[in-house]
């Protein structure tokens, strides 16, 4: 269960409609702008480079830190290695106090407030004042977070900027942006002239000339390194990287990726002291290097989470997820937000501190498209969770659910047609479960798919013979859902098969994919599961293993084989059964139109596509989707707006971030009204049961099939589509 | 790209970015030019000698037309209107101002004052950023402080809304000469 703390954040956030506007109206103009100025440029090939060049120094820190080091102090320059937090905060301190500095100016550094550097100095005695417009406004707001990584006081409406300036000044100030922008440089040029002691961070540093980059578009780096007479940097090893020639492809993605300039007004190369202005005179500048480990080369030395320190910290991934949009950066608790924050934060604070962050990921992958550093953030997420549960365990409900049941399909079988039988009176003879009691929350917004009465393993019995001399053997891996809620699909996918000449299956014992059990972080289930499936899909000796749910086709490609990896039997097994599998879908568009599909067009029927998250960024199918529906007759697709956004399904995640859930919905629901459309297609059943269960509470008459029940209406059955 | 499409180019992109540019044709009077656009700016120049500078007589030209110059001193830059100051390359491609600014008083004349003249060879455009590295990489020791810069200083910290001249100079006046 999440922290009382954290569910305090989430809420307030929740609440928060200035909060929320700021956000959401950033996140859509970003999606544009970030086309635009990458547009003309191969991303893959870039984000390939810098990826390439992050992970080659990733596996020698310490080698470049060596050179970093040695041309600094050649410079004159003084590198201190800290390996804490505490070390890093304790030599800052002894710096400034042999200086008798009292003031600080610092321009924007998330290592510093990583480890808590102001507090720190403010406790000594020494007054630090950050001079990045956003966070000098939130330090004169005590208590106040920052939203988001490189816009920290995104949320802020300028009149309660006004306030804070009112009060700063002791004088009333107008919400005139210009004019209080013109406030911060009066005020701070004086602080930059005044203070003894200059600490910035770095976006990069270059072990082959011990060079310190810096990008703002403000200035305050400028001077921050220019004015004071002594200058410390703080940074991470993360931050290094072997040759100057290999900044190039950062700073092309960097600027692009955060903010969608194509530069930052400043792009500022420090290379060891340079000469200033002390008591009147010019001199060198005392020139300090912090290099921070603090959980980074016990990173590095992590098989999995090495990846995660390929970041360039661009915000990229924040600015597209849409949980971050509806939560931000003040929830996450810790000064590395989004996904990948929840990972920074497992290294640089604790396993316990990243427990609650990471749980806010839906795993949607939309951040995993745009990272320009090609992290793989949702799945270095799932491999958090499966820590985060080896520590402090499943929730005892999940642990039942999940071993008790799921990872036993006799059990499951009995237990869900048991549950089949009893709720008649829930589901009001409809479909649907509109309210559970006790569990009001949960179905607030969304009526649930009632089960099945009779499930397709049973159904499938009773399916058409095959054809004399099939095309192809084909077995179907139904997955629960299909299997328990929607055997329909199932059915439909049977008797299209069939009509294109090819044998159907259902192999008997196949079970739950395992994803379930995945997303929460019980691996092992999932291997048991994933065992079951293979001995029962190899039973069937088909050439191909048909899924119509993207979930259960992730796992059966890219899980098994990865879980099985270490065990050579099994892996070759599960590798063989990865090459066959073929979503229902994808194999209508190879079998070319099927014969009985292209009926006569009468007035063709309105549909607009739903992309299921997994669907198209893991399966890559979103466009073979839609050839196949363009082709039937009957049918005319309609886009809908943000297609592509998650629908905020997400499993479990609907029953434990309910609101969060529901918000991801509701503005899916807005997308799908405004087409006109009166039939939504998607390829997940799991999307199917959200929107389904929207549209229901909605009144809605939009229905909402799954490709194959498109496909099967408009053509074969030669019924209307609706 | 040819020298006149890069010169086209950093133009186009420096003032996509919120520069202004003058180009000033060779056999122009470039003094006379530049004070015209430095008029309205204000009347205390912090200026940083340069060949440039020197070849086109700017110094002189500004004491003429009655502009208060400091080219060094305690507190050089802090009061000035604009500063003045040569640069060693132009980046096509982002339109964008590279120099070595190791020299404390070039960096002090192109940060402190509301606005920056920058000096610029029409010939010193390179394409990309990554011509302009290795043009340092091959001349010798590295910088000790390289300094790119592109339009004026900016920041959208309040409600994303674009403001113009935060701790930098709110106007960048690019002049590119012969
Ligand atoms: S996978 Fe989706 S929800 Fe998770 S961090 Fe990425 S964008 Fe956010
Ligand atoms: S994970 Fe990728 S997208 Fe996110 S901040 Fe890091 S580099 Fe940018």
């Amino acid at each position: 269960m999440a922290s009382r703390d954290f569910q305090q954040r989430l809420q307030k956030a929740l609440q928060n409609p200035s909060l929320r506007g700021a956000l959401e109206r950033f996140a859509d103009s970003y999606v544009v702008s970030r086309e635009q100025v990458f547009a003309g440029r191969d991303f893959q090939a870039l984000r390939e480079r810098i990826a390439a060049i992050k992970a080659d120094a990733a596996g020698r820190y310490e080698e470049l830190a060596r050179e970093f080091a040695r041309q600094v102090t050649e410079r004159g320059g003084k590198v201190f290695f800290a390996s804490s937090a505490a070390a890093a905060r304790d030599y800052i301190l002894k710096v400034a106090q042999e200086h008798r500095v009292t003031e600080i100016v610092k321009s924007k550094s998330f290592a510093t407030e990583e480890i808590h550097l102001n507090e720190h100095l403010e406790g000594h005695g020494i007054r630090c004042f950050e001079t990045d417009l956003a966070e000098w406004i939130l330090q004169l707001m005590p208590g106040e977070r920052p939203s988001h990584m490189v816009m920290p006081a995104i949320h802020l409406p300028k009149e309660e900027v006004a306030r804070v300036f009112s009060n700063y000044l002791g004088e009333p100030v107008e919400p005139d942006i210009k004019n209080m922008v013109r406030i911060a440089r009066r005020e701070l040029r004086e602080r930059f002239l005044r203070a003894g002691l200059g600490i910035s961070g770095a976006n990069i540093a270059v072990a082959e000339t011990g060079t310190v980059i810096i990008c703002t578009n403000e200035g305050n780096g400028r001077l921050a390194t220019t004015v004071p007479p002594v200058h410390i940097a703080v940074f991470g090893y993360e931050k290094l990287v072997p040759r100057m020639m290999d900044v190039v492809p950062i700073l092309e993605a960097l600027p692009r990726s955060g903010t969608a300039q194509p530069i930052t007004s400043y792009v500022t190369m420090i290379t060891g002291p340079v000469p200033v202005e002390r008591d009147g005179r010019e001199g060198p500048k005392e020139f300090h290097v912090v290099l921070l480990d603090n959980g980074r080369l016990k990173m590095a030395a992590d098989p999995v989470f090495k990846e995660a320190l390929q970041c360039i910290r661009c915000a990229a991934c924040t600015n597209v997820c849409p949980v971050f949009q509806l939560v931000s950066g003040q929830v996450y608790g810790f000064i590395y937000s989004g996904g990948i924050g929840s990972i920074l934060t497992a290294f640089f604070n604790s396993l316990a501190d990243a427990a609650d962050p990471q749980s806010l990921c839906i795993g949607c992958r939309r951040c995993a498209e745009v990272c320009p550093a090609h992290v793989n953030i949702p799945d270095l997420v799932l491999r958090l969770r499966e820590r985060v549960v080896k520590e402090q365990g499943l929730p005892l409900s999940y642990r039942a659910a999940l071993r008790g049941v799921v990872a036993h399909p006799g059990r499951m079988y009995t237990l869900v047609k048991a549950a089949s039988r009893l709720q008649g009176p829930l589901s009001r003879g409809q479909p649907f479960i509109r309210r559970l009691p006790f569990f009001d929350n949960f179905t607030r917004g969304r009526s649930l798919p009632a089960l099945a009465r009779e499930p397709l393993r049973d159904r499938a019995r009773r399916l058409a013979p095959p054809p004399e001399r099939p095309r192809l053997r084909a077995a179907f891996y139904s997955g629960c859902v299909i299997d328990f809620m929607y055997p329909e699909i199932g059915e439909a996918i049977f008797a299209l098969l069939r009509e294109a000449g090819a044998e159907i299956v259902f192999p008997a014992g196949q079970g739950c994919c395992g994803a379930p059990a995945s997303y929460a972080g019980d691996p092992d289930t999932t291997l048991h599961l994933a065992r079951l499936n293979i001995a029962s899909l190899e039973g069937a000796g088909a050439d191909v293993v048909v899924t119509a749910c993207p979930t259960c086709a992730v796992a059966l490609k890219y899980d098994y084989p990865r879980l099985l990896g270490r065990d050579e039997v099994w892996s070759r097994r599960a590798q063989s059964l990865a090459a066959k599998v073929k979503d229902f879908t994808e194999l209508v568009g190879e079998l070319g139109p099927l014969p009985r599909l292209q009926g006569e067009a009468e007035a063709a029927v309105k549909v607009t596509y739903h992309d299921s998250c997994h669907y198209k960024r893991h399966l890559h199918l979103d466009q073979v989707a839609r050839e196949v529906l363009r082709e039937q007759a009957g049918v005319e697709l309609v886009e809908m707006a943000e297609s592509e956004r998650c629908c905020g399904f997400g499993g479990s995640y609907t029953l434990k971030y309910p609101e969060i859930s529901r918000a991801l919905l509701e503005r899916k629901l807005r997308r799908i009204q405004e087409t006109g459309a009166k039939v939504v297609a998607t390829d997940c059943p799991g999307c199917l049961i959200q929107l389904r269960g929207g549209l229901d509470q909605k009144g809605s008459p939009i229905r909402v099939m799954h490709t194959a029940e498109v496909l099967y209406r408009a053509g074969f059955k030669a019924e209307r589509v609706e | 790209m040819g020298s006149s499409d890069l010169l086209t180019t950093f133009c186009r992109q420096a003032e996509a970015m919120g520069a202004q540019t003058l180009c000033v044709a060779e056999g122009e009077k470039a003094a006379d030019r530049i004070i015209a656009s430095m008029r309205p700016l204000g009347s205390r120049v912090a200026l940083v000698a340069s060949p440039l500078v020197e070849e086109i007589g700017l110094e002189e030209a500004l004491a003429g037309a009655e502009f208060e110059v400091e080219k060094e001193g305690r507190d050089f830059a802090r009061h000035a209107d604009i500063g003045i100051v040569e640069f060693d390359l132009g980046i096509a491609e982002t339109g964008t101002l590279v120099h070595d600014a190791t020299d404390l008083k070039k960096r002090l004349a192109s940060m402190l004052p509301l606005h920056c003249v920058a000096l610029l060879r029409s010939g010193k455009v390179v394409p990309d950023m990554a011509e302009a590295l290795s043009f340092y990489l091959k001349s010798g020791q590295w910088p000790g402080y390289l300094a790119m810069v592109t339009g004026p200083s900016r920041t959208a910290d309040i409600e994303r809304s674009l403001t113009i001249g935060v701790h930098g100079p709110e106007g960048l006046l690019i002049v590119l000469l012969g």
